[in-house]
């Protein structure tokens, strides 16, 4: 089996994905390595769908927007699956006060980049959704905003990318990075089999930063767990995608009628498990149903299908880090997406693609350098 | 365990059959064809089958259709069906409204 | 807090085994199961079962179900019915849907016998209404009182199979046929053989062509099979039927302890997708348990034993017993599984041809091939001999863990031995008295008695009789031969039902001397 290619992507998630099929469709050679057995076991399969601008930060809001107006609306096409992308706005709900307060900010930052984004009152949220409570008393609005299948879009890209050329191994963890000739050169698996490549991009979830830490450099990330639960079908009621001032849930309903809800309780596991254990806390699903019923109560009926969780990378400022190294020519970085990197995936897919080829990019990705973070104290 | 892990190996060119629309996965209703065509677009594993097309993750978790595309993707991939491994399993076993979900009980009772 | 010294997933046969034995340790034991009632698949049994005295041989399943449960509740176990666990986590924490709540127990171990659910198979048709697994159709008739259907084709021949086409039939439907890709009848020849004989045809090297109909089943269509499985063109059958039966294997039902994270593996031969555990049923996760069909498919004989076997490993593994009493509780139970799994159907045979039983005897092809034993064949077994005067005829001609018959004999004319899997024998210079007690102990109804000639060019059998309605003395019919054929003149002379005899009818028919030995079922005309 060929053990080199012109770039080789650790990582199989949405990110790795999407970079492969760009970078692909450019014709360059491309090899990704895949620590789990199957494609797409990472953040790619624990997350809610959005496909989302507003309620981000605005260094990300560029490659964002750009990808719900470039990327997103031909990706089915392009990709010939059904990601089942829908671009049906997104709510950020107010239960209370000083939830609008946390909407308010984002939104006049959001605004200021250029994103339609506004804040509703209770009346315009139920013109909008007529399917929510009445207790809520407003929401920021982004009509731009939507969902798409996470699990789908992270395959899609993969079988695109396949069909192109691109080699994929699953089942090949990575352990260590190595520099010759002062650039970036060999990938060593836990096989032992050793990779070889002109550009590495490191697109491995938390796993990330001990990967890079072997050639010198980490990565101030964390772990934080989430969880996700889905509904059997429900009649179509809003494409919608919903989330809430306090971020303690988010999800939509699928093409499919199901609804996907994810969110973080707090109760996670008392140590990090092993990536494929995906298991939910026992108290979590009750949490989640309680918390998505203030919000949508007219789902009290729908039986709850199946629960899953996981571990997600999250940097020190929640926001990712997607940057060339200097000290390590030719690795690209592409991490701590922070739970908010599905929506993103195909952008920021492109902009590795970019960045190998020496295209311009989309954005200025600057303010996503690696060495950006500083103590605050 | 799994043998698949190159994902550019060759399993042939997919061959309509005539059985192609007999349904597989009643819950969600997946036909054989869909599923002999997903090996081809290089879905080798049942989990990543599942993600692609939701087989199995219907009212009955796969209890009734696992085995039989188990078989169909062995088939399919040129592999021994104990090659693949099964997917997982998620909570709940069975349907459970959210609101009885919500109303937990706790440690009481 | 709900907490129990054992938490145990299903009140089947190995999980009230488990919760009998656990509880008589001195445990404080929960059962949780999902169904309305207890028992499992137990109460959905309505034949008498195989095995030994201590494997509650020759009572009906869900008599033994109902003994269980009698016990579990006077040693104070909590079965909780209607109760759906969820969740089984990591500090032994179970979510457990409970009415209209979900609440949270925990046990210091778990034993989950959450049993096995049925193997579908697929063809044309298979999703319409009318086509439902067997075990589905037992459920609708032995639970629920409902007929799964009016005329029905079976697939599958193992026991499951062998068993509901003749509780079909007891329950007033036709059975048009059974059905198995295999080349041999997959179950016991004694369960064949009862239900050849009231003339069901029997297709091996056949499987399901098509279910035909537009919104539930109108008719089947079979074909016969190569030895790889491939039709042969022109071998179509058609069956005008309204329900196709599907007795083509279980599969344990291993979601939850999955979902808690215990190891996993893919045996074919424990039926599928099964926890890996010790010699005790101890799953990767410790204080967490497996027993009965979860852990590999069985028979409810086996399961219970297991069942008893995981209730004292917990027992010791919180130290309710010591070491050495688990050491001499596992020694009976072991032993006692072990004759089970002894004989041609022992797990090691699955799969095989066996041709010659213990005894060195020619296994009968027929039996193997249509549902019965030839005339000619049925001579070289050693249960049927030839006296003046009543005697038993002992149609038990494969080595099965079976015995019941030696004790219902009080005069001693039967015999098996210590080995458990030998052919009953008839005992010479025995008397036999006419009691009927071995006709109604056979499990596999496989006991006649036969009175070869009574002077006036005439015979009787004896046989058992499980169907309604009930011939009454004088009733006249034809004999029908092993194979379901009608070879003689009949008329039922005696009627004969005794609390002693558990249900089983003892009908005595009167035939031509020359048919005493053909004759093995009646038919009123």
């Amino acid at each position: 089996m060929k053990t080199t290619a012109d770039v080789i992507i650790v990582g199989g998630g949405v990110v790795g994905n999407a970079a492969a099929y760009y970078l692909a469709k450019r014709g360059v050679e491309v090899l990704v390595l895949e620590a789990d057995d199957s494609i797409g076991h990472g953040g790619s399969s624990r997350n809610g769908g959005g496909v989302r601008q507003s309620g981000r930060d605005v260094r990300e809001l560029p490659y964002a927007m750009y990808g719900i107006k470039h990327l997103w609306p031909t990706l089915s096409e392009e990709l010939g699956v059904d990601v089942e992308y829908h671009q049906g706005g997104n709510l950020r709900l107010a239960l209370e006060e000083s939830h609008i307060d946390i909407l308010k900010g984002q939104a006049e930052r959001a605004t200021a980049l250029g994103l339609d984004v506004k804040l509703i009152d209770g009346k315009e949220v139920h013109e909008i959704n007529p399917y929510l409570s009445d207790a809520i008393i407003g929401a920021t609005w982004c009509p731009t905003d939507g969902h798409a299948n996470p699990m789908k879009t992270t395959l899609a890209f993969y079988k695109r990318a396949r069909e192109l050329g691109a080699r994929f191994i699953s089942g090949e963890k990575v352990v260590e990075l190595r520099k010759f000739k002062g650039r970036i050169r060999s990938v060593v698996t836990e096989s032992g089999t050793i990779y070889e490549g002109n550009t590495v991009i490191l697109a491995a979830g938390y796993e990330s930063r001990e990967i890079s830490k072997t050639v010198g450099i980490d990565i101030p990330m964390s772990l934080f767990y989430e969880t996700c639960l889905v509904t059997e079908a429900q009649p179509p009621m809003f494409d919608i995608m919903l989330g809430v001032a306090t971020a303690e849930i988010y999800g939509h309903q699928c093409d499919h009628g199901s609804f996907v809800f994810g969110s973080g309780t707090g109760l996670e596991p008392s140590k990090v498990p092993d990536s494929s254990d995906l298991r939910v806390p026992a108290l979590d699903v009750s949490a989640n149903c309680r918390c998505i019923m203030k919000y949508v109560p007219m789902l009290k009926d729908a039986k709850v299908v199946r629960s899953w969780g996981g571990w997600m990378d999250i940097t020190h400022d929640h926001v990712p880090v997607i940057s060339p190294v200097e000290e390590v020519p030719g690795l690209l970085l592409a991490c701590g997406m922070s739970g908010h990197g599905f929506g993103t995936g195909p952008a920021v897919g492109l902009l590795l693609s970019q960045m190998v080829v020496g295209e311009k990019p989309i954005c200025d990705i600057t303010p996503l350098r690696y060495d950006r973070f500083k103590s605050d104290r | 365990m799994i043998i698949s892990n190159d994902r550019l190996r060759d399993i042939g060119e997919f061959i309509p059959q005539p059985d192609d629309d007999i349904l597989i996965c009643r819950c969600e209703e997946i036909t054989k064809g869909e599923i002999r065509r997903a090996c081809h677009d290089g879905i080798f594993t049942m989990e990543e089958m599942r993600r692609y097309l939701r087989n199995g993750m219907g009212l009955c978790q796969g209890q009734t259709c696992s085995k039989l595309v188990k078989g169909i993707m062995a088939r399919e991939l040129k592999i021994s069906p104990l090659d693949l491994e099964p997917a997982t399993s998620r909570a709940p076993m069975r349907p459970i409204e959210m609101e009885i979900y919500a109303r937990d009980g706790g440690n009481v009772g | 807090m709900n907490r129990y010294d054992v938490v145990i997933v299903g009140a089947g046969p190995a999980g009230l085994s488990a919760a009998i034995e656990a509880a008589k340790n001195g445990m404080k034991v929960v059962v949780f199961d999902e169904n309305s009632k207890p028992g499992g698949q137990l109460f959905k049994q309505i034949h008498k079962f195989f095995g030994s005295k201590e494997h509650k041989a020759k009572i009906r399943g869900f008599k033994i179900g109902e003994e269980l449960l009698k016990e579990a509740y006077d040693l104070g176990v909590e079965v909780v019915l209607n109760a759906i666990v969820l969740s089984l986590h990591g500090e032994k924490e179970l979510t457990v849907k409970v009415n209209d709540e979900v609440r949270h127990v925990k046990g210091d171990a778990v034993i989950i016998a959450t049993g096995a659910s049925e193997n579908m198979v697929t063809f044309r048709g298979w999703t319409l209404p009318g086509v439902i697994g067997a075990g589905a159709a037992q459920t609708m008739m032995n639970l629920n009182k409902v007929r799964p259907g009016n005329k029905i084709l079976m697939l599958g021949s193992g026991n499951v199979g062998l068993v509901v086409s003749f509780q079909l039939m007891q329950a007033g439907c036709e059975v048009v046929g059974l059905v198995d890709a295999a080349p041999r009848i997959g179950g016991y020849g004694v369960h064949a053989a009862k239900v050849a004989r009231t003339g069901v045809p029997f297709y091996l090297s056949h499987t399901i062509v098509e279910a035909e109909g537009t919104d539930h089943v109108t008719g089947v269509t079979i074909a016969q099979v190569d030895e790889k499985f491939q039709f042969i063109p022109e071998t179509e059958k058609h069956f005008d039927v309204d329900t196709i039966c599907l007795a083509v294997g279980l599969s344990p039902m291993s979601q939850l302890l999955k979902n808690a994270g215990c190891k996993i593996v893919e045996d074919p031969k424990r039926g599928g997708v099964v926890p890996e555990v010790d010699e005790l049923g101890m799953t990767s996760i410790p204080g967490v348990f497996a027993a009965g069909d979860v852990s590999g498919i069985e028979e409810a004989s086996s399961a219970m034993i297991e069942g008893r076997i995981s209730g004292a490993a917990v027992s010791e593994y919180l130290g309710y017993i010591t070491k050495e009493e688990l050491e001499e509780k596992i020694k009976v139970n072991e032993a006692a599984l072990d004759s089970l799994r002894q004989g041609m159907f022992a797990p090691k045979n699955r799969g095989k041809l066996v041709e010659k039983t213990d005894e060195g005897i020619d296994v009968s092809m027929n039996l193997l091939k249509k549902g019965f034993v030839a005339d000619e064949e049925i001579e070289r077994f050693p249960g049927v001999t030839h006296r003046v005067g009543i005697h038993p005829v002992m149609e038990c001609t494969q080595n099965i863990p079976c015995n019941p018959c030696q004790e219902a004999c009080k005069k001693g004319c039967i015999s098996i031995g210590s080995n458990i899997t030998s052919l009953p024998i008839v005992v010479e210079n025995s008397s036999c008295i006419n009691c009927g007690m071995c006709v109604a102990s056979c499990s596999g109804q496989a006991i006649f008695l036969v009175d070869e000639d009574l002077g006036d060019g005439m015979a009787t059998v004896t046989l058992p009789y499980e169907f309604i309605p009930l011939p009454k003395e004088g009733t006249k019919g034809k004999g029908l031969g092993r194979d379901g054929k009608p070879v003689c003149e009949a008329e039922v002379v005696s009627v004969k039902n005794m609390k002693a005899f558990d249900k089983t009818n003892l009908l005595t028919i009167k035939v031509p001397k020359e048919y005493a030995m053909k004759a093995r079922f009646f038919k009123a005309v």
